[in-house]
């Protein structure tokens, strides 16, 4: 991470991923594609953590090279730069429900640095981001609907 | 297994306890007709479907 001066660091973005007991299913699809978007540029992985939080609370943190067979995951593993620290744990897990295993993943979005480096040149200023739920987009379409309706 | 040395008294990046993204964990969730769904929200990002009304 050194060797990227600041200005070239795209937006950096987290996830955790739960998968509740009983429903884990890993045919490895999720790390081809994972490896499929680092292969392809679009983003690097900073560091990725396994926890697990059982019946009563407590939670448990793996590293990815704690697991056996990383597959496709092996090169990715050797590149992390252990972004998370111990506190972190903890906050990512308050998501977690009790007796679920989650996968977190932190990314450099590589395909939008050119951009961001380009609007800071130009003197823009970051003072917003988000994501916009799917069901925000549906209740936007059904409401539409629902006022064109009336208007019949 | 614990964490690596590295990852231990170190100041953290996430600053604060996460919630549950409840929007997300609905949307994952098999409902009565996710096609349907899948099918509206892709007509909703297609180029002129919509036009504001500001």
């Amino acid at each position: 991470m050194t060797d990227v001066s600041l200005d070239q660091l795209g937006p950096v973005d987290y996830l955790v991923v739960e998968f509740p007991a009983g429903s884990s299913n890993f045919t490895g699809e999720m790390a081809a594609e994972l490896v499929a978007l680092v292969d392809a540029g679009t983003i690097r992985v900073i560091d990725i953590l396994i926890l697990t939080k059982n019946e009563d609370g407590a939670v448990e943190a793996m590293e990815l090279s704690d697991v056996g067979e990383l597959g496709e995951l092996q090169a990715l593993e050797a590149q992390l730069a252990e972004l998370l620290a111990e506190e972190d744990v903890a906050h990512l897990a308050a998501a977690m429900e009790p007796g679920t295993v989650a996968g977190v993943l932190i990314w450099e979005n590589l395909w939008a640095a050119p951009f961001a480096s380009a609007a800071r040149r130009s003197g823009g200023q970051l003072i917003a981001n988000g994501r916009i739920p799917i069901q925000a987009i549906i209740a936007s379409l059904e409401a539409d609907e629902a006022l064109a309706s009336k208007g019949d | 297994m614990p964490l690596r040395p590295a990852r231990v008294g170190r100041v953290g990046v996430i600053g604060h306890p996460v919630a549950k993204t409840a929007v997300v964990a609905k949307a994952v969730t098999p409902g009565p007709s996710p096609v349907a769904k899948t099918a509206v929200v892709a007509a909703a990002v297609t180029p002129g479907r919509r036009r504001r009304r500001i």
